[in-house]
């Protein structure tokens, strides 16, 4: 019977809901073939992380709690994390994808010489697991097999649903295994950039700006859409190469990878470096002045026409509903 | 100083993958191959590092097939490393992330470099691990995703990517970075340096002459897959640009259900 562990990630305190959704997959799992689910937890004050990964189906919270924790530190995270594993055995630990994920997942996996599986954005477990994981971008999936007792897995944001269902996520403290261990690349400061407030990869609603809106003073029109629909706002490389926003904004293959409950692209003509970054969005709509777009092949709903006539309307009407 | 940028070759990003229905392989011989787009930030970086300071040598290193010699002239060689290893080993034909990691850190450990560069992550197995597991095969500090990099007397200083901004972290040398867009804007090669590139060495080695085992793999791929199809898209159609917006607000609202 597997048990799969979840790391549960904060960052200054705020805790990552894609820990949620890894908790009610694994829970939906060990449901289905038994096993546990455990919430891994490294920060100040496991209190609140417990509460939440109990009310979506983690057994137990294992947490190591101390100054080490307060900010991400690779060897000393990735240390800790080892140290779960050895004294736990799970058979599968879940990371969440994201900057910090995809830094600690592969360090503790080298550390305890165990297959470690990116960016996976589903888990099949019949006797033995197979791990799905999007390649070239989304242009492609790879179900794969590992040979080792536990994988280190990362799960994309947004590849689980998030659901409820309480157990008593009660609180053990494991030993992280930290003494003698020194920090070896030490974070010195943080810095929220300013532009942005909802994080691209973590959305679930992405408004995307493409050539089509002329230059960069009309990128606000983006962000205003993006406000009005709780999204975050991205880009095409064409927008970004010209200077008209920042990198951290361009969606594709060269760029983040989004997988959105909604992505609305505006002005982009969909060429194949972008589509493989955005085509796993569960709704995609298109706004384009050239119905022969290749966007509109991978949309589910288009508008053909001018989005400087559309957007502002647009903005407008979803405010009404969203209230 | 020495620096070694670690390489892959990759399909470019124009290819497309045909297939029709799931299957065990994934038929690659078509596909047209240049240097991992962010691996061109990381050979840019080592070279600007070469261009800032005296005695730099800068060594690219992949793993591949002798098909990969012309992506090192190229793209390495030609914009300025000095030289370039091929791990070409008909074992390493399916090796995976961690069985790559090993052999480049075989290669990294016949001499001491003190900067290791990595791309993020290969636009073909998307997975932005190899870096970090040849840092600590290595026992070495790495930063991953990094837009920026100062570099001091034997530390550094490098800003990292993360969701929303950046965090600023400090490490010693020798040290692993793995480079993200925005690090620089890579140069192109010209005509004279490719012509060059030619006489500058390639050494190509195999695991035996690297004094290991070609080490088994740890994840294998069972079967690859097709994304899902997608419907066909409702385009939406009314008497003006303001109308065909509400009634397609209407419709995410009420029909798709996702705002
Ligand atoms: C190695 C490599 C990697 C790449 N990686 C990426 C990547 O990660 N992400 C990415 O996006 N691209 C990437 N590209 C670039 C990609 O090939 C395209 O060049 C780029 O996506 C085009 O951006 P665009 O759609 O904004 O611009 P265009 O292709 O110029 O399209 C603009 C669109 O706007 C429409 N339009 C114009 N005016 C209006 C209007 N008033 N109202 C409505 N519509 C209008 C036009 O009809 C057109 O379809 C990469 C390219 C390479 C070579």
């Amino acid at each position: 019977m597997p048990n799969i562990a979840v790391f549960i990630e904060h960052r200054s305190g705020v805790l990552k809901k894609v820990a949620w959704q890894m908790l009610s997959e694994a829970r939906r799992l060990a449901d289905a073939h038994g096993g546990e689910v455990w919430g891994v937890f490294l920060g100040p004050d496991a209190a609140p992380a417990a509460a939440t990964a109990g009310k979506h189906g983690a057994d137990k919270v294992f947490a190591a709690t101390g100054d080490a924790f307060a900010v991400y530190d690779s060897e000393l995270w990735g240390t800790a994390l080892a140290a779960f594993c050895t004294a736990r055995k799970p058979d599968l630990v879940l990371v969440g994808s994201t900057a910090l994920g995809k830094d600690l997942a592969p360090k503790a996996a080298a550390k305890l010489g165990c297959a470690c599986i990116s960016d996976a954005v589903g888990l099949k477990f019949d006797g033995g697991w197979e791990i799905r994981r999007p390649i070239f971008a989304g242009k492609c999936f790879a179900d794969v097999t590992f040979s080792t007792p536990l994988a280190i897995v990362g799960i994309r944001p947004n590849a689980f649903v998030m659901a409820e269902s309480p157990k008593a996520g009660a609180v053990e403290s494991f030993d992280p295994g930290l003494d003698g261990v020194r920090s070896k690349a030490k974070v010195m400061s943080v810095e929220a950039a300013t532009s942005g407030k909802v994080t691209l990869t973590e959305a679930e609603i992405v408004v995307s700006g493409g050539r089509g809106i002329k230059g960069p003073e009309n990128y606000p029109l983006i962000e205003k859409l993006a406000e009005a629909l709780g999204a975050a706002a991205g880009a095409s490389r064409a927008i970004v190469d010209a200077g008209w926003v920042d990198y951290s904004h361009q969606v594709g293959q060269t760029g983040k990878t989004v997988a959105p409950n909604l992505y609305v692209a505006c002005g982009i003509s969909g060429a194949i470096q972008h589509l493989a970054g955005m085509s796993s969005s569960k709704c995609i709509v298109a706004i384009n002045k050239d119905a022969n777009a290749p966007i509109f092949k991978v949309a589910d709903y288009g508008i053909v026409g001018d989005l400087f006539a559309v957007l502002p309307a647009l903005t407008d009407e979803v405010g009404r509903i969203r209230g | 100083m020495k620096i070694a940028v670690c390489v892959k070759q990759v399909p470019d990003s124009e290819t497309r993958i045909n297939l029709a229905a799931p299957a065990p392989e994934l038929d690659q011989s078509g596909f047209t191959r240049v240097l991992n787009p962010y691996d061109a930030y990381a050979v840019e970086q080592a070279v600007r590092i070469k261009e800032s300071r005296e005695g730099v040598e800068v060594t690219a290193i992949t793993v591949g097939p002798q098909t990969v010699k012309e992506t090192l002239k190229k793209d390495c060689l030609a914009v300025g490393c000095d030289k370039a290893v091929i791990v070409d080993d008909p074992a390493l034909a399916k090796a995976d992330h961690a069985a790559i990691a090993t052999v480049l850190a075989a290669v990294l450990g016949r001499e001491p470099y003190d900067l290791v560069l990595f791309g993020l992550k290969a636009i073909d197995g998307d997975a932005g691990q190899v870096g970090i597991l040849v840092a600590q095969k290595l026992g070495l500090p790495h930063v991953s995703t990094i837009t920026k990099l100062e570099l001091g007397e034997g530390s550094l200083k490098a800003e990292r990517e993360i969701e929303g901004g950046k965090e600023i972290v400090e490490a010693s040398l020798p040290c692993v970075l793995t480079c993200q867009k925005g690090l620089n804007e890579p140069r192109l090669p010209s005509l004279p340096n490719i012509m060059k590139a030619g006489m500058k060495p390639i050494e190509t080695v195999t695991c035996r002459d690297l004094g290991i085992e070609a080490p088994a793999n740890l994840v294998t791929v069972k079967l690859y897959s097709p994304p899902p199809a997608r419907g066909a898209c409702k385009l939406v159609e009314a008497e003006d640009p303001a109308a065909a917006a509400r009634e397609l607000a209407r419709l995410l609202s009420e029909e798709a259900k996702v705002i």
